[in-house]
């Protein structure tokens, strides 16, 4: 049994998008869709700064699923294709079981860390990128994050972690006390996104 | 037992309605067919906004399918004189507009020929599969009531027997309007559904534009000559709707306090209603139950045209508030922070930001929805039209 998390340190973070990219690569997403994100905490536009100069103050908010402990989307998908795996923690997604009804996009709080393929998946490519094992994509139905299980079943560590240039992520298991993920939320200060809703998120931005 | 039992044949003007409904289902239909084959990006609805027109109308037809049932058990179920024999006709459109809501969930799933997954992997703890659950007890029930009716009528169902399906039947019709809230009262992610209201709330509007349409379709009936009614019945069914209405406004106020008056984000969301984006149609709404009530409380504006005028400015209304609760509730997001986004992300993302993207309704439906919805609702029209026409629905004689 595990609990699978990840640390962001947002002091770390340069907004490059390379997790963005590593993820899109690794899972061969399709076209339009990323299943993590850079958001600026700042203006109104990315990568601008909130103030004036020389008092702009700015921040970069990677986002996607936070593979909650209490996930809202688990509880109202009809089918169950969507689900919390028991072993690891992770919310995962069965696409062959989606019935599309997108439930569980309106249950989670988390801004569009859920994305629907609205249109049969178009790539740039002709040839499927990534891991081998990443699954197919299908059309209209949900996906999201899924912590690259295909990876971490494996012993590997999820793409976007690996790709970060400026090492801000981190990934493990929270219930073991002597992971990287545990000591830096030990001894660091963090943040969670929206904890005033109850999911208790698996993901913990360091500040 | 009596000629006036027997189906209605119809007048030529009937068999042109039903001619004219079938072809809109079948194109509508075909758009259906257009939806999946071409992919939902054919729609108005993006991962931000990730319901639109479809669930409106889910809810909206599920609503106007309590007024029929409810009008018509109600008086059963507590021993009271019923109104006017009107209760097989309502009945029927209960049933038709119950056809009508689950026809917009059939299409606003992606992939609808998994259908049968819900009855195999079905999860309990979803109150999407709970109302799928009532709705379908909710068909099955209002088709025996009308059964029973038709049968109690020829003497082979006792009048007890009757009283108590009626009284299921009621019991049914109140759960299926509270759980169909809770598809979205449930969702804490969503300030302006989550809300202890909302339930009730459902029950209320159901029975404002339930009633209306009862009255509608009536007055319709009556006009054509397929039954007669006392006005009496008619000044009834108007206080009832004006009643309803008055509920309706009242619970409407109640939330808008509890969530405006701390101030927080519940403010936000008030604001969002009453200023913002969606203000037409709180105001709308508000104002369209006001009149409606209005007109049925005062003796002297309860003729026949303003009634029929009164009950589309209450359906009207609640249809409103139907689009004001579903587009109100991805108005506000809870992360706004700005990002790159793609086609896939939100309707309007060619605006280029997130704020922009949020300046007017986040939502708005494209042709081919509207088109798919005219298709759904002229299923249920036929399916209206056809029962008046083939289904023995007149008022027996007393």
């Amino acid at each position: 049994m595990a609990r699978y998390g990840m640390t962001i340190d947002t002091k770390r973070c340069v907004g490059c998008n390379a997790c963005t990219v590593a993820c899109k690569i690794n899972n061969n997403l399709p076209n339009g869709i990323m299943w993590t994100r850079v958001l600026t905490e700042g203006g109104d536009a990315p990568d601008t700064p909130a103030g004036v100069f020389p008092n702009g103050k700015m921040r970069y908010v990677t986002l996607s699923c936070q593979h909650c402990e209490n996930p809202a989307c688990t509880k109202v998908c009809p089918v169950g294709a969507t689900y919390k795996d028991p072993e690891t923690g992770v919310v995962r997604q069965d696409y062959d079981k989606c019935i599309g009804c997108r439930m569980c996009m309106a249950a989670c709080p988390y801004t569009g860390v859920r994305s629907f393929n609205w249109e049969e998946p178009a790539y740039a490519l002709e040839y499927a990128v990534g891991d081998a094992d990443a699954p197919e994509h299908q059309k209209h139905v949900v996906e999201k994050c899924t912590f690259c299980y295909q990876r971490t079943s494996q012993g590997k560590t999820p793409a976007c972690m690996d790709l970060c240039p400026a090492r801000a992520r981190n990934w493990g298991d929270l219930d073991d006390p002597s992971s990287k993920v545990s000591e830096l939320i030990a001894s660091r200060s963090y943040q969670q996104l929206l904890a005033d809703e109850g999911t208790r998120p698996s993901v913990y931005y360091l500040v | 037992m009596t000629t006036s039992n027997a189906p209605a044949k119809g007048g030529k003007a009937l068999n042109i309605a039903i001619i004219v409904a079938a072809v809109l289902t079948v194109a509508g239909i075909a758009l259906w067919a257009v939806q999946l084959t071409g992919g939902m990006v054919q729609t108005g609805m993006r991962n931000l906004d990730s319901w639109g027109l479809y669930i409106t109308m889910f809810m909206f037809f599920v609503g106007l399918s309590a007024g029929g049932l409810i009008i018509s058990s109600i008086p059963r179920a507590f021993g009271l004189e019923g109104i006017g024999g009107i209760s097989k006709v309502a009945v029927w459109t209960s049933i038709c507009a119950t056809v009508v809501a689950i026809g917009f969930v059939v299409v606003d799933m992606g992939q609808p020929f998994r259908v049968w997954e819900l009855f195999v992997y079905s999860n309990l703890s979803s109150p999407l599969m709970w109302d799928i659950i009532v709705l379908m007890t909710y068909l099955i029930l209002s088709c025996v009531y009308l059964w029973a009716t038709l049968r109690a009528e020829a003497g082979k169902v006792s009048q007890l027997a009757l009283r108590v399906i009626s009284v299921i039947a009621l019991v049914c019709a109140v759960m299926v309007h509270t759980v169909t809230a809770w598809i979205f009262g449930l969702q804490a992610s969503h300030e302006l559904w989550h809300t202890a209201l909302l339930g009730p709330w459902f029950v209320s509007s159901a029975l404002v534009c339930g009633t209306a349409l009862v009255i509608v379709v009536v007055i319709a009936l009556r006009k054509v000559g397929y039954l007669e009614l006392d006005q009496r019945h008619l000044v009834k069914l108007a206080k009832m709707l004006g009643a309803f209405c008055m509920v309706d406004l009242y619970f409407f106020g109640c939330d808008l306090l509890t969530a405006g008056f701390p101030g927080g984000t519940g403010a936000e969301v008030v604001e969002m209603l009453v200023f913002g984006p969606l203000a037409p149609f709180f105001w709308t709404e508000i104002v369209g139950t006001a009149l409606a009530a209005a007109i049925c409380f005062v003796p002297a504006a309860r003729k026949n045209g303003m009634l029929v005028i009164a009950s589309v400015l209450a359906i009207v209304a609640i249809l409103c508030k139907r689009v004001q609760l579903l587009v109100g509730g991805f108005q506000i997001p809870n992360v706004d922070m700005p990002f790159a986004m793609t086609q896939y992300t939100v309707t309007n993302w060619q605006a280029g930001s997130m704020a922009a993207a949020y300046e007017g309704m986040v939502y708005w439906p494209t042709m081919l929805e509207v088109g798919v919805v005219v298709g759904i609702i002229a299923l249920g029209a036929l399916l209206l039209l056809v029962g008046i026409k083939k289904l023995p629905l007149k008022p027996a004689e007393k």
